[in-house]
C-alpha cells in the first residue's frame, strides 16, 4: 500500500506531470469561470490536446482541468451570483450576499480551504477503499455489470433535478447513439448510413462539445450584456477573521464526510452532495436566520462536500470501470482512447496510471490552493472581459480540437448537428449531461447483456434471480418507479395550480 | 405563449422520430434469439423506448400548457454559432488553418448585432496564432496553414 502510493506520487512528481498538472488547473479555473462553461465543457474542451500525451500525463491534465474547473465555477457564483455549474449554484446562496457585504474576499478564501479539505479527505477515501472495491469487482459477472451499469443510469435519471420523462429520453438516446458503429460481437455496422467516419461511432468529443460547448455558448450570449464585477479584492481582503475560521471547521468536516459518502454512489454526485451538505447546515446551526445572508458555513460545507464528491466518484469509475456522472464518463472515454480500460484490473496492470493519477490528484489540490490564492486578481480580471472577446475564441477552439483528432470535417459536422440539438433541447429543459453518460455506458450495457444472456442460456429468470444481479435490478426498478410516481404527482399539482390560477383570473 | 408550448412539442416530436428512424434502421439488422442476442436487438429495443417515451413527453406538453415559458429560440446567436461551425469545418478543408478561423470568428461575430468588424478581425488574428502555437509548434502536429487544393 505505502510502496503503491510512493510510486505514485513518483509518478505524478516528474516535470513533466507537474507542469502539466499545473497547467491543466490553471486552464480549468480559466475556463470554469468564464460564464455558461462548466467542468465537462472545459474538459471535452481540451481533451482533444491530451491525445498528444502520454496516457498518465493525459489524466493527470484531465484531472486538473477538472478541479480548476469547479474551482473557477465558485469565483464566478461568488463575484456575478452567476453559477457557471450547478453544484456552484449552491455556493451562490450565501457567497453572493457575503461578496455584497465586501467580504467576497473571505467567502473565497474559506471556498479554496474548504476546497482543499474535502478534496483530500475524498483522496484519503479513494486510496482506502479503491483496492477493496476493486477486488469485489474482480468476481462480477457480466450480469452484475449490466445490473449495475442499469442502476447507475437510473439512479442519473431519477436524482437529477428535472423532469423524469426527459431525463429518461436523454440516457435512451445517449444509448441509442452508443450503438452507431461497429457491431463489437457480430461486425456488422449499425446506423452508418453509409458514412465510413460512423463505422468507430460517433465521436464522443465531437458530441460533448456540440451539446455542451456550442448549446451553452449560444445560449450565454443573450445574457452577456450587464455583467460587472463590483467587489474589490485582493489578497489581504481575502484573510479570514479567527471568528469566520472557528465558525467553518465542523461544516467543512460534515461536508466531507458527506461529500465523500455521496461521490461514490453512482448518479449521487457533486450537486445533491452540495445541496444535502447545505440541508444538513441549516439544521444545525444555532442561529439559522444568518443562512441566505451570508453565512459562512453555508460555503464551507458545499464546498468541502462538492470537492470530497468529486473525489470519491472517481471510485466506481477506476476500480469497476462504471461511472457515476457525465464527468466521469468522459474521463472513463479519455482512458479508453488512450487503450487503458478502466475496471478491477486497472490496478494491477496499471498500477503507475492508477496510483500516479491518485497522487496528482493530491498535488492537483495542493496547486488550487496555491494558484488561487494569489492569482485571484487575474480571475477577477477575467471575469470582467467583455464576453464578446471570449466566445468567439471559444467556438474557434471548439472547431480546431475536434478536428485536429481525427484531422476529420465529418468530426465538426457532428459538432454543428449535437450544437442544434442541444441548444434546442437547453431550451426546453433537457439535460445532456445525462445522454453522456447513457453514450458512454451504451456500448458496455450491450455487451454485458449480451454476454450475460449467452451464459444465463437464453433464460432472463437466472439473471433476474442471480443474488447480486437481481437485488440490483430490484433496486433500480424501485427507483424508477418511485420517480415516475413523483413525476406523475408534480404534473398533477402544476396542473391544480395553474387551473387554480385561471380560476382566480 | 403558444410558441413557446410548441417548442417543448417540436423537441418531443423530434425525439420520436429519432426512435422511428432508429427502429427502421434495426429492422434490417439480425435480432437474433434471447440466448445469443443480435446486433439488432439492443437498437431495436432503445428505438421504441425512445418513441414511447417521446410520445409521453409530447402528451405532457400538451397537456401542461402553462411549462417552460421561458423556452424561446434566440435566432441569431443560434445560427450564427451554427454557421460558424459549419463554415470552419468546409473552409478548412479547402483552403486550411487561417482562412477557416476568419471564417469561424466572422460568422461568431453575426451573433451580436454591434460587434463590429476590426475586434473580429483580431480575435480571428489572435486565434490563429494561438491554434498555430499550440497544435503545431508545441504539440507537433501537421495542419496545413494555407493551401488550396480542390
Amino acid at each position: 500500500m505505502l510502496d503503491n502510493i510512493l510510486m505514485g506520487f513518483a509518478t505524478a512528481a516528474t516535470l513533466t506531470n507537474l507542469s502539466y498538472c499545473f497547467a491543466g488547473v490553471f486552464l480549468g479555473t480559466l475556463i470554469g469561470v468564464l460564464p455558461g462553461l462548466g467542468s465537462l465543457a472545459a474538459i471535452s474542451l481540451l481533451l482533444p490536446v491530451t491525445f498528444y500525451l502520454e496516457p498518465t500525463t493525459a489524466l493527470i491534465t484531465l484531472g486538473g482541468i477538472y478541479y480548476g474547473a469547479e474551482y473557477g465555477g465558485s469565483i464566478a457564483s461568488i463575484l456575478l451570483n452567476l453559477p457557471g455549474t450547478p453544484s456552484a449554484a449552491v455556493t451562490c446562496l450565501d457567497g453572493n450576499p457575503m461578496a455584497k457585504q465586501g467580504r467576497a474576499g473571505v467567502a473565497l478564501f474559506i471556498t479554496a480551504i474548504a476546497s482543499f479539505v474535502g478534496g483530500s479527505l475524498g483522496i484519503v477515501a479513494l486510496m482506502a477503499f479503491g483496492p477493496a472495491i476493486a477486488k469485489i469487482g474482480l468476481g462480477f459477472g457480466p450480469e452484475d455489470y449490466f445490473a449495475l451499469m442499469l442502476l447507475g443510469l437510473v439512479a442519473a435519471v431519477t436524482v437529477g433535478t428535472g423532469s423524469v420523462i426527459r431525463s429518461l429520453i436523454m440516457v435512451v438516446l445517449g444509448l441509442l447513439l452508443g450503438t452507431v458503429g461497429t457491431d463489437v460481437t457480430s461486425g456488422d455496422f449499425r446506423y452508418t448510413f453509409g458514412f465510413l467516419e460512423l463505422r468507430d461511432g460517433v465521436s464522443l468529443v465531437g458530441l460533448a462539445m456540440g451539446l455542451f460547448g456550442i448549446a451553452e455558448v449560444a445560449s450565454s450570449i443573450t445574457g452577456s450584456n450587464a455583467r460587472s464585477v463590483k467587489h474589490k479584492v485582493d489578497m489581504r481582503s481575502m484573510l479570514p477573521t479567527r471568528k469566520d475560521m472557528r465558525a467553518t471547521g465542523g461544516p467543512i468536516l460534515r461536508g466531507s464526510s458527506i461529500g465523500g459518502f455521496l461521490g461514490a454512489l453512482p448518479g449521487a454526485g457533486t450537486v445533491i452532495a452540495a445541496f444535502l451538505s447545505y440541508a444538513v447546515e441549516l439544521r444545525v446551526a444555532r442561529d439559522r436566520s444568518i443562512f441566505g445572508k451570508g453565512a459562512i458555513q453555508g460555503i464551507a460545507g458545499p464546498e468541502s462536500a462538492n470537492n470530497a464528491a468529486a473525489q470519491t466518484a472517481f471510485i466506481p469509475t477506476l476500480t469497476i470501470g462504471i461511472p457515476g456522472s457525465a464527468t466521469m464518463s468522459i474521463m472513463l472515454g479519455a482512458l479508453m482512447i488512450h487503450g487503458i480500460s478502466p475496471g478491477p484490473l486497472l490496478m494491477t496492470d496499471h498500477p503507475e496510471v492508477f496510483w500516479g493519477l491518485i497522487a496528482s490528484f493530491w498535488i492537483g489540490n495542493l496547486f488550487l490552493l496555491v494558484l488561487n490564492i494569489p492569482l485571484i486578481g487575474i480571475w477577477v480580471r477575467v471575469l470582467q472581459f467583455p464576453y464578446k472577446f471570449i466566445y468567439p475564441v471559444v467556438i474557434a477552439l471548439i472547431c480546431i480540437g475536434v478536428f485536429s483528432m481525427r484531422t476529420s470535417v465529418f468530426d465538426v459536422g457532428i459538432v454543428v448537428i449535437f450544437g442544434a440539438l442541444g441548444y434546442l433541447m437547453q431550451r426546453v429543459g433537457y439535460s445532456p449531461a445525462t445522454l453522456i453518460l447513457g453514450f458512454v455506458l451504451g456500448p458496455m450495457l450491450e455487451e454485458n447483456l449480451r454476454r450475460a444472456m449467452l451464459l444465463a442460456r437464453g433464460d432472463a429468470i437466472r439473471i433476474l434471480t442471480d443474488p447480486l444481479a437481481g437485488s440490483v435490478l430490484a433496486l433500480s426498478a424501485l427507483l424508477l418507479i418511485w420517480a415516475m410516481i413523483g413525476g406523475v404527482r408534480n404534473i398533477i399539482r402544476k396542473q391544480r395550480n395553474t387551473s387554480d390560477v385561471v380560476g382566480e383570473a | 405563449m403558444s410558441k413557446h408550448l410548441s417548442l417543448r412539442l417540436v423537441v418531443a416530436l423530434i425525439m420520436v422520430g429519432i426512435g422511428l428512424v432508429g427502429i427502421v434502421g434495426a429492422t434490417v439488422y439480425e435480432f437474433g434469439s434471447a440466448r445469443r442476442l443480435g446486433p439488432g436487438y439492443f437498437p431495436m429495443v432503445l428505438s421504441v423506448i425512445l418513441v414511447g417515451l417521446g410520445l409521453a413527453e409530447a402528451i405532457t406538453a400538451v397537456v401542461s400548457r402553462f411549462e417552460d415559458l421561458s423556452s424561446r429560440i434566440e435566432w441569431r446567436p443560434m445560427l450564427a454559432i451554427l454557421a460558424a461551425v459549419a463554415g470552419f469545418a468546409l473552409t478548412i478543408h479547402f483552403f486550411g488553418l487561417i482562412p477557416a478561423f476568419f471564417v469561424c470568428v466572422g460568422f461568431t461575430s453575426l451573433a451580436e448585432p454591434d460587434f463590429g468588424i476590426l475586434p473580429a478581425a483580431i480575435i480571428a488574428a489572435a486565434t490563429s496564432l494561438l491554434a498555430w502555437g499550440l497544435f503545431s509548434l508545441l504539440l507537433g502536429m501537421t495542419l496545413p496553414l494555407i493551401r488550396f487544393g480542390f
